[in-house]
């Protein structure tokens, strides 16, 4: 097969394009362990998740030096704790979140926290909040009639 | 019949080049804005 010189080009580059960006990925997700929410293959039961442990007692723990353990729970339609959350600045969280009903999404705006709620698996992201203010926590997948009422805050001081 | 001396002839493919190259550009500046946004709120 003849290639046209400038087609040889173009190929090299739009080959190495993707090769780079293929790298830069592949070495974050090692370095910076970056993985999806759904790394951790964890399962609930959806209908029992309020006397499932450690979904029956949602909440912030704290379980080392500034770092922090966010156990909560989507719901048709809003957030369990209900309540703001309240973190020091340089806290690192780890979120650990389940649905009791249907597909829901966790967003903190301003952060790469996004991910999705569903019924039936456990769903962990870490955040380190270095900026102190109120984050937002959305609900972001439509479930509902009163979906924009699913948000709560969490307060970095 | 074609000659011989249109067997060498080249197709033009500068202004193909070129667009290439522009959307090559707008590929790698969109995803390197991408990329720093994520690691600006990482
Ligand atoms: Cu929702």
């Amino acid at each position: 097969m003849h290639l046209h010189r400038l087609e040889k080009t173009w190929l090299k580059f739009g080959i190495s394009m993707l090769a780079v960006f293929l790298i830069v990925l592949g070495v974050m997700a090692f370095s910076m362990g970056m993985k999806p929410p759904s790394e951790h293959h964890h399962t609930v039961d959806p209908t029992k998740v309020a006397e499932t442990a450690p979904f029956d007692n949602p909440g912030l723990n704290q379980i080392g030096k500034n770092h922090y353990e966010a156990v909560m729970t989507a719901y048709a339609f809003g957030f369990e704790p209900a309540v703001p959350l309240e973190v020091p600045v340089g806290s690192k969280v780890d979120f650990i979140v389940t649905s009791s009903d249907v597909v829901h999404g966790f967003a903190i705006v301003g952060t790469n926290v996004n991910m999705m709620i569903v019924p039936g698996e456990v769903s962990h992201v870490t955040h380190t909040f270095d900026k102190p203010g109120e984050y937002l926590i959305l609900c972001n997948e439509y479930c509902g009639t009163g979906h924009e009422f699913m948000a709560i805050t969490i307060v970095v001081q | 019949m074609p000659k011989p001396e249109d067997k060498k002839e080249e197709p033009a493919l500068k202004g193909t080049f070129a667009s290439v190259m522009l959307l090559g550009a707008f590929i790698i500046l969109t995803w390197i804005g991408v990329f720093a946004l994520f690691m600006a709120r990482n």
